[in-house]
């Protein structure tokens, strides 16, 4: 009876102690799954307000879609065509452009001076785009282009408004002259090609903004 | 002497008409015509865009506007000249015995007030306020004129493309109609950063 008794009581025993163990494994569940939870809840939380933040902080800049898009076809006078389309509108932004240097798309609102201004550092591409909309021509070279040959081109530029002239040492050739949507390379500056792009594209037809000024932008 | 020089000038404007592309003949242009009609009047739309430029530039301090006043004055006043130009070549006259906006079928529309020849532009009694602003708060109100301003520009330009001969003008009234659009986008984008809107 006795050791039916305690045989009870320790069975009793052993269940209680597996229901305390099922409730233990039970409650560790839980805590594990609250924690997830809460955890996925605060990371989505965190996600969602930083993108908030962001959509607002670009606020429409978001909306403003780079609709540049195209190809340049090569004209047999060693002129390049941008062929499709180049967008042209003020971002804040920078602008990631398909070609180097840019012969268009979206820009900042303020132009880089181009009354025959030369530059002897780099520009940001993005006011430079913006000179070039208002009928500029944009004479780029690298350190490979020679001494003599960037100062004729700058000796030439300062005598022609609508021109600007600026270091750029991720274009491909050393010497490049470029446009709203036209772009060439030139062997040096004597080059008769030099002449002939000036005479094209400054105030040329290709202009999208005629009459638009290169003085009281960026002089620097 | 007058005749022959009378001569070359008509054949200047000929040949400038001819080289225009789209035109077929080799005509100029007569008074009553589409590109007589958009020279003349977008000349006049364009002054009052060049007064209101002018005007800001001297009521604030704020190197966005005066900049974006800057390129307007100095665009549509070298446009003005493109288009009084024409009209030169053409030997036509600069007014029109009609009401504006004729040549686009509109001679009649209501004008917005005295000073308001056009759609678009702004009343004298606006230009006046203007004139009287300062710092932001002409910023903002020349911000919302321009909008409408050039809102009106466009609707204008598109008239051109749609009824001009000229090569050479219906060029130029693409330029307006693309430019002006991308100019009211930057204003919406001026005036947010103020806290303000354009005028419905």
């Amino acid at each position: 009876m006795g050791s039916a008794k305690n045989r009870n009581s320790a069975e009793r025993k052993a269940r209680i102690e597996e229901m305390r163990r099922a409730e233990r494994a039970r409650e560790r569940r839980g805590r594990v799954i609250t924690i997830s939870v809460s955890a996925v809840i605060v990371a989505a939380l965190v996600v969602g307000g930083v993108v908030l933040v962001r959509s607002q902080g670009s606020d429409d800049e978001a909306a403003k879609p780079d609709k540049t898009s195209g190809k340049f076809v090569a004209g047999d006078d060693g002129v390049n065509t941008w062929k499709g389309k180049l967008a042209s509108t003020h971002v804040e932004t920078s602008v990631k452009y398909p070609m180097e240097p840019p012969v268009g798309g979206n820009h900042h609102r303020a132009w880089m001076n181009c009354n025959g201004d030369v530059y002897t550092k780099e520009l940001r591409r993005e006011n430079a785009v913006h000179s070039l909309e208002h009928g500029a021509v944009w004479v780029t070279y690298t350190s490979k282009a020679s001494k003599s040959d960037v100062d004729a081109l700058a000796a030439k530029v300062k005598q022609t408004p609508y021109t600007l002239m600026s270091p750029d040492e991720k274009q491909k050739d050393p010497i490049m002259l470029s446009a709203w949507g036209h772009q060439r390379t030139v062997k040096s500056a004597d080059d008769p090609d030099v002449g002939k792009f000036f005479e094209t594209y400054v105030q040329g037809k290709q202009t999208p903004e005629p009459g638009a000024a290169c003085t009281g932008g960026l002089p620097e | 002497m007058a005749g022959t020089a009378a001569a070359v000038l008509v054949a200047a404007g000929a040949l400038t008409y001819a080289a225009a592309g789209d035109g077929s003949g080799d005509t100029v242009p007569d008074a009553g015509s589409a590109d007589a009609g958009f020279a003349r009047d977008m000349a006049v739309h364009h002054q009052q865009a060049v007064e209101m430029a002018y005007t800001v530039r001297d009521r604030t301090d704020d190197e966005d506007v005066r900049r974006l006043a800057y390129d307007i004055a100095q665009t549509q006043a070298n446009q003005r000249g493109m288009l009084l130009g024409w009209l030169d070549l053409w030997e036509l006259p600069k007014v029109s015995a009609d009401p504006p906006m004729t040549w686009m079928g509109m001679g009649d529309a209501p004008s917005a007030g005295e000073g308001s020849l056009m759609p678009g532009m702004a009343t004298n009694a606006e230009m006046k306020k203007l004139g009287t602003l300062n710092g932001e708060q002409a910023e903002v109100f020349f911000l919302q004129l321009m909008t409408a301003h050039h809102k009106g520009g466009i609707h204008m330009a598109e008239g051109c493309l749609d009824k001009c001969a000229a090569g050479v003008e219906k060029r130029l009234a693409r330029t307006m109609v693309n430019g002006q659009q991308a100019e009211i986008d930057l204003m919406a984008d001026m005036l947010r950063e103020r806290g303000a809107k354009p005028r419905p």
